[in-house]
């Protein structure tokens, strides 16, 4: 990526506050309220750095969590929590259980990597759960957990369809990705696309991104990597069952299942509406059959 | 829904046609058992998170299904005017108050951050069953909160007019037996309208089954106090309704088993300790043996009152394993990533 004009306007190294629009030099797109801003992370780019987690962590204040080595491929994140907004995820595509390989496939494709994060969903099953009104849509189409509104009483964690939204055991509150909120009003680029060093996080506005995503996949089949499709782009897996969109969405060369996607997830309210007249009309039947089995001599 | 290109096969440590792993966990009895998905997982890592949920919501939706069907029958008890019913009557309000009050206390102890209980009644949400429930609870405390206190009132002889509070009563208990409705099946939407694969494969199925689960042991519990108070005409009315529910449920619940097995998300059920609640508690005590002593009873002519009380009994205990079975088994299946994977296959979902 070329550099932006702007960016000859701060050559200094030490800044006393924000640059404005500093998201212009740094992703390309200013941040305009009223806009829908997300993530394409394509993952044929993903290098496994985890620059993205640890950026995500360091902006956030997030602890880290399960100090330990889990023994899958390079991944000891294990998945997103309360405390990981972002998780790098490794796929190990060489050799066959204990058996050790002894052929390779060109190019990178025998170690999958990808950078998972909150989907923000066009119809969030988590914020259509939410009691309280916690769980709200800002300004900038993301999906964002108000944490003094928030009682914790764990509904959206089951509601999404993604397995995103952890309940802290120290807060006793819902949190996940807030598609850096605070960072957006300030007119930066999201901590973790910002410091991706391979530009495989890139945020924008989601024409733009949904665009540049399906020109990439052209161009991957162009270049012979026919296995390249977008999950969660509008008609595509991952943008089904009522969910609309995802606003932040992929990049894969394999099927959903392979990164721990839902190949056709679903909108969980969808199923409201169903149960609740169901259940109703069974109880108004049997409550009909009471009046005749319950008729007394009066 | 096809990936365009060409998809491998995954090979390395996701290959379970290498290492097939039993899906009953530690006692790998997988003869009987076939799993719909069988495709690769993320190191056996869950996709979906299971919920926080635990006993204490489980107990909720028991004794909230409970006391909402008690209102609806005690209402119904009371419109017919037949004076066998007094006691009915009285105890089916009674057992509607003691739900309202048994109720928000297991709900706001179910709570991560309880002092913000009230949070709930800080909007209303149509797409959210609990917000939806949130209000019903309120609903339904209020009104057979006013019914109960106007029956005590008019029970304690109070009469500022002519039959003031016994009209009251039964005025009130018609929204009261609505909201109760509402209380004895909203929960399963609640349940349903989430992603774990055991709640969501049966939206419609498992409402139908918790609101005649919670009609059969409501009825149940109103025949055993009918027996206290020796009103044996309306305790075998009550027993004959509360077989026909106790049937409605058993049917509901053989649908939905096919429903579950068909859709590959009762993984969870076939552990030893969810296969011995769900089929041992749930479906033989909470259905088949009362069903099998009733009708035990009507065909020996005149009604043992020991078998009668053993039906109602099982049906109750069998009410209360259901829920707590389907809330612990439903978690299980949330954290098994094949029962999820299952049922978010393209065409499958529900």
């Amino acid at each position: 990526m070329a550099i932006h004009p702007r960016a000859r306007d701060f050559p200094q190294s030490e800044f006393l506050g924000p640059i404005p629009d500093e998201s212009e030099i740094t992703a390309g797109t200013r941040i305009v309220p009223g806009r829908s801003y997300g993530f394409f992370t394509d993952t044929t780019r993903c290098i496994g750095c985890k620059a993205c987690e640890s950026a995500c962590k360091q902006w956030n204040a997030l602890p880290a969590d399960n100090m330990a080595l889990t023994g899958d491929s390079y991944d000891n994140t294990g998945a997103l929590s309360a405390s990981t907004w972002r998780h790098v995820s490794f796929i190990e595509m060489i050799g066959s259980g204990d058996a050790r390989a002894t052929e390779m496939a060109p190019y990178q494709s025998n170690w999958l990597m990808m950078s998972d994060v909150c989907k923000h969903c066009h119809n969030a099953p988590c914020l259509e759960a939410c009691p309280t009104g916690a769980l709200f849509r800002t300004e900038f189409d993301t999906v964002v957990v108000q944490q003094d509104i928030c009682n914790g009483c764990g509904y959206c964690v089951p509601a999404c369809p993604f397995g995103v939204v952890d309940l802290s055991a120290v807060d006793g509150k819902a949190h996940k990705c807030t598609l850096c909120y605070d960072r957006l009003k300030g007119g930066l680029e999201p901590a973790c696309a910002k410091a991706c060093p391979t530009d495989s996080i890139q945020f924008g506005e989601i024409g733009d991104l949904q665009e540049s995503a399906h020109r990439r996949v052209e161009e991957l089949h162009a270049r012979g990597v026919s296995s390249a499709y977008l999950y969660g782009a509008p008609g595509t897996p991952g943008a089904t069952g009522d969910l609309g969109h995802l606003n932040a969405f992929f990049l894969l060369t394999q099927r959903p299942e392979v990164y721990n996607l839902p190949p056709a997830p679903t909108r969980a309210s969808r199923r409201t509406a169903p149960s609740l007249l169901s259940g109703l009309a069974t109880v108004a039947g049997l409550a009909a059959a009471a009046m005749v089995l319950l008729r007394g001599r009066a | 829904m096809s990936y365009p290109g060409k998809i491998d096969a995954v090979s390395g440590p996701l290959d379970r046609s290498e290492k097939p792993r039993s899906p009953y966990g530690r006692t790998g009895d997988s003869a009987q058992f076939r799993r719909v998905y069988d495709g690769p997982t993320y190191y056996g890592r869950n996709t979906v998170k299971p919920s926080p949920f635990d006993w204490k919501i489980a107990t909720y939706i028991f004794v909230g299904g409970l006391a909402g069907a008690a209102e609806i029958i005690a209402t119904l008890a009371d419109l017919d005017g037949d004076p066998e019913y007094a006691d009915t009557v009285r105890q089916g309000r009674y057992l509607a108050l003691a739900g309202t009050i048994a109720g928000p206390p297991l709900l706001i102890a179910g709570l991560h951050t309880p002092s913000r209980w009230f949070n709930m009644l800080r909007i209303f949400r149509a797409t959210s069953p609990m917000s939806i429930g949130s209000w019903i609870l309120t609903a339904f405390g209020g009104f057979a909160t006013v019914t109960a206190a106007a029956h005590a009132a008019d029970d304690a002889g109070w009469r500022p007019r002519t039959r003031f509070f016994r009209k009251a009563a039964r005025l009130m208990q018609i929204p009261a037996a609505i909201a109760g409705a509402g209380m004895s099946v909203y929960t399963a939407a609640l349940l349903a309208a989430t992603s774990t694969p055991l709640w969501a494969a049966a939206p419609r199925l498992l409402a139908a089954r918790f609101g005649a689960a919670a009609m059969a042991a409501a009825s149940a519990a109103l025949s055993l106090g009918a027996r206290r108070r020796r009103r044996y005409a309306a305790a075998e009315r009550l027993e004959d309704f509360f077989a026909l529910a106790t049937l409605t449920e058993a049917l509901i619940a053989r649908n939905a088993n096919t429903t579950f097995r068909e859709k590959g998300v009762d993984d969870a059920l076939h552990m030893p300790r969810y296969r011995a609640a769900y089929g041992g508690g749930a479906e033989l005590l909470g259905t088949a043996a009362p069903l099998g002593l009733y009708v035990l009873n009507r065909l020996s002519g005149r009604r043992s009152e020991r078998l009668a009380w053993a039906g109602a009994l099982a049906a109750i205990a069998g009410s209360a394993i259901l829920r707590l079975t389907i809330m612990y088994a439903g978690n299980e299946s949330a954290r098994r990533p094949e029962s999820y994977l299952a049922m978010t296959q393209p065409g499958r979902s529900p």
